[in-house]
């Protein structure tokens, strides 16, 4: 038996006790710490990504680890084309934030331990292989988050993080509900076995139950999405978390959500429940893309702004979801990759507006493309990725994703095939919000709000970490079968 | 079960096995005066007491690991799984309360008494634990209680440790009053005050009577003011508050849960398996109502709380409100859960008052805002506290999350199938469960977030230091690894249910 993905855990989880205990003198010592620990987390992860979806199986890890008259937990690991591709994601963008907070001074022990153990949570939700294990895992991102949030944040963080930590905890509360209906319907002789195989083949029951299971687990996905109307956290959270947070945040916490509703609601319900379930999903996610959309041109905050888009782009993702097709689920994971890299480079961008800067307020900067060229080109670049460039990845997900909601609307036929509309409005949106920031940031005359000599450029760390992102965009965005290839291996026999 | 072979003690005990964790605690409460008297010495006391719980705990753990000893003492005390179980529980909180009273700076100079008393309110719960007769669990139930009241005056300088005593005393004296009243009931209907014979001849009686509803009404509320549900809740912030905090443990960790082992017996045991008498279904309702009451009020209030150990308190009702689902699902399964959850509330609760106990020793006050700043001057204790509050809570992977797990779960499926039957109540259950986050999440950023103006680092006595990381250990280990306890329930809650 293979221990590759136990170690994926186990390597995060050490360096974040190292880190913890590195205070007082050797504190400067702990980036170097997690610095080394993510390194090598990403080369495993890279190394597991490349084996190919066909030897995954050989990874799988299963042991009993408590076993009672009535219900069996288990500590399963398993990858398929879809935590391969979320797993090497995650590794790649704690590495990244490492790399970008080498800055950090303030108890940097502290710091880099809340990222490592924050990667220990969502390299655990990923793997999981079992509904006790995973919601564990799930729970355990959230306190290192919270305390990212209050002890490094902005100016509101405690507001912020108590709302962050209730809301989600709240649904996933309510998503435990819907994991104990299932699990015990799918109870068999009365044992209730947790693991997912187990319930997959087990759960049955009448159709309303199963709707009524799929509604509760549902709830619980999207408020971590976050999706139109439970998105509120997301901004406050977003705003007041410091940058590694943010990035951390929207590149790979929000996708739990995703990953939740595709790993369980999909992949265990009958079709005819989905069926029952298909307008919602498409009518949340066009929501969310279109009020994410309409919210972002309101911001006068730059972060904000990219925290609506997050919104709006999370809501493509329910979209695609609710195509219920192969094409759909194909593109809703290529999106949730997408986006995990292009708001990883935004968010960067934004956080350093407001350490170079001073300020992220849009009314207060003006031709700045001239005075920081550096940070000007990463802006520029990360909002047209985002905007959907062709060559860049967003453009390729986004593609797909109209694709499939084309598809689905020819199926219906008559005038439903102008819903279509409602898709592309908000492309249209997203790309007036994000042209129109750029111009009052970058271009037009200097402004003379603040103090233009003290503001200063990219260094050399935040550079790297920058171009590493972007690479991959570029890279992604012209040869996207690197990525669909595993995820197709997935995708497809899945409905 | 049976993981070790150990049946040389009953040959060598004979049915006085039965009594032996009683006779060590008695042997102990007897001699302290006397060692004090002697040697003058607190410390010796305290290690007295230690040697006594530890012996009795033996006993009990024997039986546990052996479950063919159990045996019936004339035909009163019956040392089985379920009740070997609870005396364990018992003796841990009485252990955790001598290491936390070893420092306490709360109690006044009458040492021995105080450890004395404290063996004596544990060997009424061990009474309890392991009778069969409703008039022995009376009496074990009036010996806990009137030495608590002395427990809880014992602060004498106190005016709050006065008045609390007087209000437990006088709210304690109804509720004795009520379960004589239902007991007599019940005798009347019954001829009998052992639990199987009045089982026996209630599965006879063929309508709803008066005296029967009586009987039934006066046992809840008599009991429901021990366990302090709501509407008998009202003593026991005042109580508790008052208290010294090892004795403030004591009450809510310890006598607490011998209110509820009585609750399991009478209702358990004597209606809900035979499933013919009357009303059980009512009965039923009647509790997922206290629970829901108990749990909503409980946590709501304790948000509003400013002293941390009324806002204990008021969680601790709210724990109860939890436990009491197992007595409205009345499932095997249920119950396991609910005794797990007894044990894992005794281990953060208990904690979070020896925490509480340290931080009054070291000169920290009870105001939740003198918290502030805590996690730089005392980090080991801060993040104790974190763990317990969080554990309380229910987050993984800690133990208050795998009880509740148990717990609430089974509240969705009775016997292997899933019902929707109390759904309700656990979805009840975990909205409580997340108001309650609120108020535990407000002291963990009073401790690690806001900053106090004194940044001296505080010294925490190695007593209390012992008796947290204890705690601490066992809230990880049984949030990591439960099954072997959930083993244990288990074992337990079939007795109850009459297997073997």
């Amino acid at each position: 038996m293979s221990v590759i993905l136990s170690l994926l855990l186990a390597i995060p989880f050490v360096g974040a006790i190292i880190t913890l205990l590195m205070s007082g003198p050797r504190e400067k010592l702990a980036k170097f710490v997690a610095l080394v620990t993510t390194a090598i987390t990403l080369i495993i992860a890279l190394y597991t990504l490349t084996l190919g979806p066909s030897k995954y199986i050989d990874l799988d890890e299963n042991f009993t680890w408590i076993k009672t008259a009535n219900i069996q937990m288990n500590y399963a690991l398993h990858i398929d084309g879809l935590s391969a591709l979320m797993m090497f994601m995650t590794s790649l963008l704690v590495f990244i934030t490492v790399i970008f907070s080498s800055t950090e001074t303030d108890r940097p022990n502290y710091f880099h331990a809340l990222l490592l153990a924050i990667e220990v949570g969502l390299m655990g939700v990923y793997l999981a292989a079992d509904y006790f294990l995973f919601y564990i895992m799930w729970e355990v991102t959230l306190i290192p988050m919270f305390f990212m949030i209050s002890w490094y944040g902005g100016p509101r963080k405690h507001y912020s993080a108590i709302k962050f930590f209730i809301y989600t905890h709240v649904a996933s509360l309510v998503m435990l509900i819907g994991i104990f209906a299932m699990v015990f319907t799918a109870a068999h002789n009365g044992l209730a076995n947790f693991s997912f195989i187990a319930v997959k083949n087990g759960f049955g029951g009448s159709a309303l139950l199963q709707t009524a299971i799929f509604g509760l687990l549902f709830f619980g996905f999207i408020v971590k999405m976050p999706i139109v109307p439970f998105h509120t956290w997301l901004p406050d959270a977003h705003v007041e978390a410091p940058t590694a947070g943010s990035v951390l945040l929207a590149g790979v916490m929000l996708k739990m959500g995703s990953y939740g509703i595709i790993r369980i609601c999909i992949e265990v319900f009958e079709s005819s429940v989905l069926y029952n379930w298909q307008t919602v999903m498409i009518g949340l996610g066009v929501l969310s893309m279109i009020y994410g959309a309409y919210a972002c041109i309101a911001q006068t905050d730059l972060k904000k702004m990219v925290a609506y888009s997050s919104v709006s782009h999370m809501g493509m993702v329910l979209l695609a979801i609710g195509c219920l097709s192969e094409i759909g689920i194909e593109f809703a994971v290529f999106q949730m990759f997408a986006h995990g890299l292009i708001t990883a480079v935004l968010f960067m961008v934004c956080g350093l507006a407001g350490h170079n800067i001073g300020t992220r307020e849009i009314p207060l900067l003006g031709g700045l493309a001239g005075k920081l060229p550096i940070w000007s080109f990463f802006m520029m670049f990360g909002f047209m990725a985002s905007l959907g460039l062709p060559g860049l990845v967003g453009f390729v997900a986004e593609f797909g994703i109209l694709y499939a909601f084309w598809e689905i609307l020819a199926k219906m036929g008559g005038i439903y095939i102008v819903l279509i509309g409602l898709g592309m409005l908000s492309m249209m949106l997203t790309a007036g919000y994000y042209l129109w920031a750029m111009q009052r940031t970058l271009f037009g005359d200097t402004t003379d709000k603040i103090d233009l000599r003290s503001i200063h450029d990219v260094n050399k760390t935040e550079f790297i970490a920058l171009s590493i992102v972007s690479c991959l965009i570029v890279l992604f965005g012209i040869w996207p079968s690197l990525a669909t290839n595993v995820i197709t291996s997935f995708s497809g026999g899945l409905l | 079960m049976k993981m070790i072979e150990l049946a040389f003690l009953n040959d060598t005990f004979g049915t006085m096995l039965a009594i032996m964790p009683e006779i060590m605690l008695i042997i102990g409460a007897l001699s302290i005066p006397g060692l004090f008297y002697f040697t003058k010495n607190k410390n010796m006391c305290a290690t007295a007491a230690l040697i006594a719980i530890i012996l009795s705990g033996v006993f009990a753990g024997c039986v546990i690991l052996d479950s063919t000893l159990s045996c019936t003492f004339m035909n009163i005390f019956k040392l089985d799984m379920f009740a070997a179980v609870m005396i364990f529980l018992f003796l841990i909180v009485a252990f955790l309360t001598v290491l936390a009273s070893f420092a306490s700076s709360e109690l006044s100079n009458h040492v021995s008494e105080y450890y004395s008393l404290l063996l004596i309110a544990t060997t009424g719960m061990l009474f309890v634990a392991s009778a069969n007769n409703l008039l022995v669990i009376f009496v074990g139930v009036e010996c806990t209680s009137i030495l608590s009241y002395a427990l809880v005056a014992l602060k004498k300088n106190d005016p709050r440790s006065s008045e609390a005593a007087v209000k437990y005393l006088i709210i304690g004296g109804i509720s004795s009053g009520l379960v004589l009243y239902g007991i007599s009931m019940l005798y009347g209907l019954t001829g009998s005050i052992d639990i199987a014979k009045i089982a026996h001849g209630l599965e006879n009686m063929e309508n709803l009577n008066a005296p029967f509803v009586i009987a039934v009404i006066s046992l809840i509320a008599g009991y429901g003011f021990k366990i302090s549900a709501v509407p008998f809740h009202m003593w026991a912030p005042d109580a508790y508050e008052g208290a010294a905090t090892p004795v403030s443990m004591f009450l809510s960790t310890g006598s607490k849960k011998m209110g509820f082992v009585v609750l399991f017996k009478i209702f358990i045991v004597m209606f809900a398996v035979e499933q013919s008498v009357y009303a059980v279904e009512e009965m039923r309702y009647i509790f997922a109502f206290i629970a829901t009451i108990t749990m909503t009020i409980g946590n709501i209030v304790a948000i509003l709380q400013k002293n941390i150990k009324r806002m204990l308190a008021y969680s601790s009702i709210a724990q109860a409100g939890y436990i009491l689902i197992a007595l409205a699902v009345m499932s095997e399964y249920a119950v396991t859960g609910g005794i797990f959850h007894m044990i894992t509330h005794v281990f953060m609760k208990g904690g979070a008052f020896i925490v509480v106990g340290a931080l009054i020793a070291a000169g920290i006050k009870e105001n939740i805002s003198d918290y502030k700043g805590l996690a730089k001057r005392a980090p080991i204790v801060a993040f104790a506290m974190l763990l317990f509050l969080f554990s309380l809570a229910g987050i993984p992977p800690l133990a208050g999350f795998a009880s509740k797990f148990v717990l609430f779960s089974s509240a969705i499926v009775i016997d292997g199938v899933v019902r929707t039957q109390w759904m309700w109540l656990a979805i009840i259950a975990i909205i409580n469960s997340a108001i309650s986050l609120y108020y535990y999440a407000k002291v963990v950023k009073v401790m690690y977030i806001d900053s106090g103006e004194c940044n001296e680092k505080i010294v925490i006595k190695k007593s209390h230091l012992v008796a947290i990381l204890l705690c601490m250990v066992f809230v990880v280990a049984i949030g990591v690894y439960p099954e072997p306890i959930i083993k244990f329930c288990e074992g337990a809650s079939g007795i109850l249910f009459g297997k073997c």
